[in-house]
C-alpha cells in the first residue's frame, strides 16, 4: 500500500475530510459562484450586440447609481417586503394551526394531511390558471359565491388597492401547506411526556398550547419563518401570472422587475446590477435571520 | 393532323402543363433536414400549424414547433441567436422584435442561403420590414436585402357588434369622435360595454392600442425616426389629443377597471357578448366565429381602424416576420429557407386563409369567392387597412421605449396621473434612453 494513502488511512481524518470534500466544493464553485461572479462583471458593463458579436463597455457604478430613480425598482422593493411580511405571517398563523389539528385529528389523519397537502403539489403556471379563473369579475366562482349571498361582485385583479391582497391570498393558498408540513413534523417530533406532565398539573389546553407546545416549537416555527420569509423575497409566479405588476405599479415586485429590465427590455447589465442588489439584500436577510436563530439558540 | 396523332400530343401537353403547374411544387419540394421554428402562442398559431401540417404532409419535411408565451419566444430567439449554435432554425419574429435582430446582426440574409431567392411580387410589403440596410440601419427594399418572409400580417381593426348596429340603427365609424359616440350609445353595463381598450401594463398592450390614435391624431414618438430625428414628440399637442380620446373612451365606454385589460381579456369580452367594440388585432378574428369559442358567431363586424381629425387610418403594424439566424449550419439553413419558400406561395396561403387567418399575398384577398362568403367578411377589412399601417418604432431601444409608454399610461388609464402628467414624464424618459444610447435627440417643452 501506497505512503499517502496508508497514512490517510491511518487516522489523518482532517485531510481526509477535506479530500471528500473537495468534489462537492469544486461543484459549489462552479454552479454558485462562477455565475455570481459573471453576475458582478456584467453589473459594471454595458452590453450591446454587433454583427453578433456582444460589445463590452465599462460602466464602473452608473447602474448601481441610477437604482434609486427607477420607480419601478423602489415600488418592487416596497411591495415585495411588504408581501413577504403579509404573506409569511399568515402562512405561519394558519400552517401551525392546520398542523396542530392534524396532530391531534384522530379519525381521517391520513385524509387530512393529503388534503392540506395538494395545493404544494400544484405546479405553478396550474395555480396561475385557477385563481386567474377564480378572480374573473365577470365569471370567477368568488364573484359568483358572493353573488349568492346578495353580495357584490370585485374586480379582484384590475382594483390597485385589492390586487396586491389577492396576490397574497394566493401565496397563502399555495405555501401554507409548505409550513404545515414543517410545523406538523415538529410538533410530531416534541416529546409528549411533558404534555402528560402539564395535563397532570391541570393545565387547560390554551394553557398547555400557550406555556409547553409553543415555546417547544419555537425553533422549528423560526426556521420555517425565515424559510418563508427567503423564498416569498423571491415571489415571480403568482405576480407574472395574474397581474403582471399591474394595475400601475401595484403588484410590482423585485423578481418581477429584475425579469422586466433583464430580459423583455434586453438591459443585461442594468439588470445584472439590480440583481446584485437583490441578491445583497437576500443574503443580508439569511444572515440576520441566522444571527438571530443562533442567538436565541444560545440563550435556551 | 389526325386524330391518331393528336391524341397522344394532347395527353403529352396536357402532361406538359401538368408538369409545369406542379414544377415548382416539386421544386420546393426537395427532401431537406427537420426544422426548429421558435413561435409564440398568438391567437393565430393554430391557423399557422394548420399550414404546417400541410407543409409536412405535401413534402414529407418534418416541422418542429416551439411554442411559447409571447415575451418568452422573444427571449428563447435571443438566447438562440447569441450562443455558438443556435437551438432554432426559424425564428417567428414579432415586428417589435426586428430592431434588435436587426441591429445585433444575427441573422442571414437569405441570398446567402439561396443567391436566387426573391419574395414574391405578390407578397405584401409590410413597411419593408423584411429587408435590412446593415450600412443606413433602415429597412428598405431600395437598397437592402431580404432577411425574411413575412409570416402573419397581423394589424389591429375594429371590431363591432353588427347586430347591435343595426338595432340601434348605427353607422360603422369613421373617425374616432364616431366611434366614441357609437360605444356611449350601446354601452349598457354590466352586460356590454361600449369599448373596450386593452389598457393593462405589460410587454406590450396598452402602447399598441393607443398607437393608432397617436399616428391618426398626427403624432409620433418620434418627430422624424426615417431620417434620423430621434427628438421626442410623445408630448406633442398632437398626442394630448389623441390620448385624450383613448382615456375618454376608456372612462365613458368602458368596463369599470380599463387598465387592467390584456389582449386575452378584450378577445374574451368581444367573444362572450360583452363588449360592443374593440380594437384587437386581425389574428383574433378566428375566435369570432368559432361555435365552441363564441357566443357572438355571425355577429361581430370588422373594419378598418377609424382616422383622426387629419383624416389618416394609422393602424399598427403588429405583423410577425420569418427569418434565419446566422448562427446555424448551411444545411439547417437550406431547410428552413425551403419552409419559407413554399409558405410564400399562392396554395400555401391560401390554406392559411383558410385557416381564418391574415394571409401575406395580395393575390389570395382577390380570390374570388372569399368575398361572397361571410365567414371571410374580415378580408375586406384587411385591404381598406392594407395602405396605412405603421411600425411603431425601428431601433433597438423599443422594449425599454414600451415599457416606459406602457408605464405611464396605465398609470394615466388608472387615474393615477393626468394624460399631460403621463405624456410629459414618458417623453423626459424616453429622452434619456436616447441620450444615453448616443442617438441625436431632444424634446419638446413639457405640456401644460
Amino acid at each position: 500500500m501506497a505512503a499517502p494513502l496508508r497514512g490517510v488511512l491511518a487516522g489523518d481524518a482532517a485531510r481526509w475530510r477535506h479530500y471528500t470534500l473537495a468534489p462537492a466544493l469544486a461543484v459549489f464553485l462552479a454552479l454558485t459562484l462562477l455565475p455570481i461572479a459573471n453576475l458582478l462583471v456584467m453589473s459594471v458593463h454595458d452590453i450591446r450586440w454587433e454583427q453578433g458579436v456582444a460589445q463590452w463597455a465599462f460602466a464602473g457604478t452608473r447602474h448601481f447609481a441610477a437604482l434609486p430613480g427607477d420607480q419601478l425598482f423602489r415600488d418592487g422593493l416596497v411591495n415585495t417586503a411588504l408581501f413577504a411580511v403579509c404573506a409569511v405571517s399568515a402562512e405561519l398563523v394558519l400552517g401551525f394551526v392546520l398542523a396542530l389539528f392534524a396532530s391531534r385529528v384522530v379519525r381521517g389523519r391520513l385524509f387530512y394531511r393529503t388534503a392540506f397537502l395538494l395545493p404544494i403539489l400544484i405546479p405553478g403556471i396550474v395555480i396561475g390558471a385557477i385563481w386567474k379563473l377564480a378572480y374573473n369579475p365577470d365569471f370567477g366562482v368568488i364573484n359568483q359565491l358572493l353573488g349568492l349571498v346578495g353580495l357584490p361582485g370585485k374586480d379582484w385583479l384590475g382594483e390597485k388597492t385589492l390586487a396586491f391582497a389577492s396576490i397574497v391570498v394566493v401565496d397563502i393558498w399555495h405555501w401554507t401547506p409548505f409550513v404545515f408540513l414543517l410545523l406538523l413534523a415538529g410538533l410530531e417530533s416534541l416529546p409528549q411526556d411533558v404534555h402528560e406532565a402539564a395535563r397532570i398539573d391541570g393545565a387547560s389546553a390554551w394553557q398547555e398550547l400557550r406555556h409547553v407546545t409553543l415555546p417547544m416549537m419555537w425553533p422549528a416555527i423560526a426556521v420555517t419563518a425565515v424559510f418563508r420569509l427567503i423564498v416569498s423575497f423571491k415571489v415571480f409566479d403568482e405576480v407574472y401570472l395574474l397581474t403582471g405588476g399591474g394595475p400601475g405599479t401595484a403588484t410590482e415586485v423585485l423578481s418581477f422587475t429584475v425579469y422586466r429590465r433583464f430580459f423583455t427590455e434586453d438591459r443585461i447589465g442594468y439588470g445584472s446590477a439590480m440583481s446584485v442588489v437583490v441578491l445583497s439584500l437576500l443574503t443580508l436577510l439569511i444572515v440576520v435571520s441566522l444571527a438571530a436563530l443562533r442567538r436565541q439558540r444560545d440563550e435556551a | 393532323m389526325s386524330i391518331a396523332t393528336a391524341i397522344p400530343r394532347a395527353t403529352r401537353l396536357a402532361a406538359l402543363v401538368t408538369f409545369a403547374a406542379l414544377a415548382p411544387a416539386a421544386a420546393l419540394a426537395q427532401k431537406v433536414a427537420p426544422i426548429t421554428v421558435v413561435i409564440n402562442q398568438s391567437p393565430w398559431f393554430g391557423g399557422f400549424a394548420k399550414v404546417v401540417e400541410a407543409y409536412e404532409k405535401e413534402t414529407g419535411n418534418k416541422v418542429n414547433l416551439d411554442v411559447n408565451p409571447f415575451a418568452g419566444s422573444a427571449e428563447k430567439q435571443r438566447s438562440s441567436v447569441r450562443s455558438k449554435e443556435g437551438q432554432f432554425d426559424l425564428l417567428v419574429m414579432n415586428s417589435t422584435w426586428l430592431a434588435e435582430f436587426y441591429h445585433g446582426g444575427f441573422l442571414v440574409p437569405l441570398n446567402e442561403i439561396d443567391p436566387a431567392f426573391k419574395l414574391d411580387p405578390q407578397v405584401i410589403g409590410y413597411d419593408d420590414t423584411a429587408y435590412w440596410d446593415p450600412k443606413t440601419k433602415t429597412n428598405s427594399s431600395k437598397t437592402g436585402q431580404v432577411y425574411g418572409v413575412p409570416i402573419n400580417g397581423n394589424i389591429g381593426v375594429l371590431y363591432y357588434r353588427a347586430d347591435l348596429y343595426e338595432q340601434a340603427g348605427l353607422k360603422v365609424p369613421t373617425t374616432w369622435d364616431e366611434l366614441l359616440a357609437n360605444a356611449r350609445k350601446l354601452h349598457n353595463p354590466p352586460n356590454v360595454y361600449g369599448m373596450v381598450l386593452r389598457g393593462a401594463r405589460s410587454a406590450s398592450d396598452i402602447s399598441y392600442d393607443w398607437m393608432p390614435y397617436l399616428h391618426s391624431y398626427g403624432g409620433a414618438i418620434f418627430k422624424d425616426e426615417k431620417a434620423g430625428d430621434f427628438t421626442v414628440t410623445l408630448n406633442s399637442p398632437q398626442a394630448k389629443q389623441a390620448f385624450d380620446m383613448y382615456l375618454e373612451l376608456a372612462k365613458t365606454a368602458g368596463p369599470p377597471n380599463p387598465g387592467s385589460y390584456g389582449q386575452a381579456q378584450v378577445i374574451q369580452a368581444l367573444v362572450t357578448g360583452k363588449a360592443a367594440h374593440g380594437t384587437p388585432v386581425i389574428a383574433a378574428w378566428s375566435q369570432m366565429d368559432d361555435p365552441t369559442k363564441s357566443a357572438v358567431v355571425g355577429k361581430m363586424g370588422v373594419a378598418v381602424l377609424p382616422r383622426g381629425p387629419g383624416g389618416q387610418h394609422a393602424p399598427t403594424l403588429g405583423h410577425f416576420i420569418g427569418a434565419i439566424p446566422k448562427n446555424i449550419p448551411k444545411e439547417r439553413q437550406v431547410a428552413a429557407l425551403t419552409f419559407l419558400k413554399w409558405f410564400q406561395t399562392y396554395d400555401a396561403q391560401l390554406k392559411y386563409a383558410q385557416a381564418g387567418q391574415p394571409p401575406i399575398r395580395k393575390d389570395v384577398y382577390a380570390a374570388a369567392d372569399f368575398g361572397k362568403k361571410p365567414e371571410y367578411r374580415w378580408m375586406k377589412a384587411m385591404v381598406d387597412s392594407a395602405p396605412y399601417p405603421r411600425m411603431m418604432y425601428t431601433v433597438p431601444e423599443g422594449a425599454q421605449i414600451v415599457s416606459v409608454i406602457e408605464l405611464r399610461l396605465n398609470q394615466a388609464v388608472i387615474g393615477e396621473r393626468t394624460s399631460t402628467d403621463a405624456l410629459n414624464t414618458a417623453a423626459a424618459e424616453i429622452h434619456e434612453i436616447m441620450r444615453k444610447a448616443g442617438y441625436k435627440t431632444g424634446r419638446l417643452p413639457d405640456l401644460k
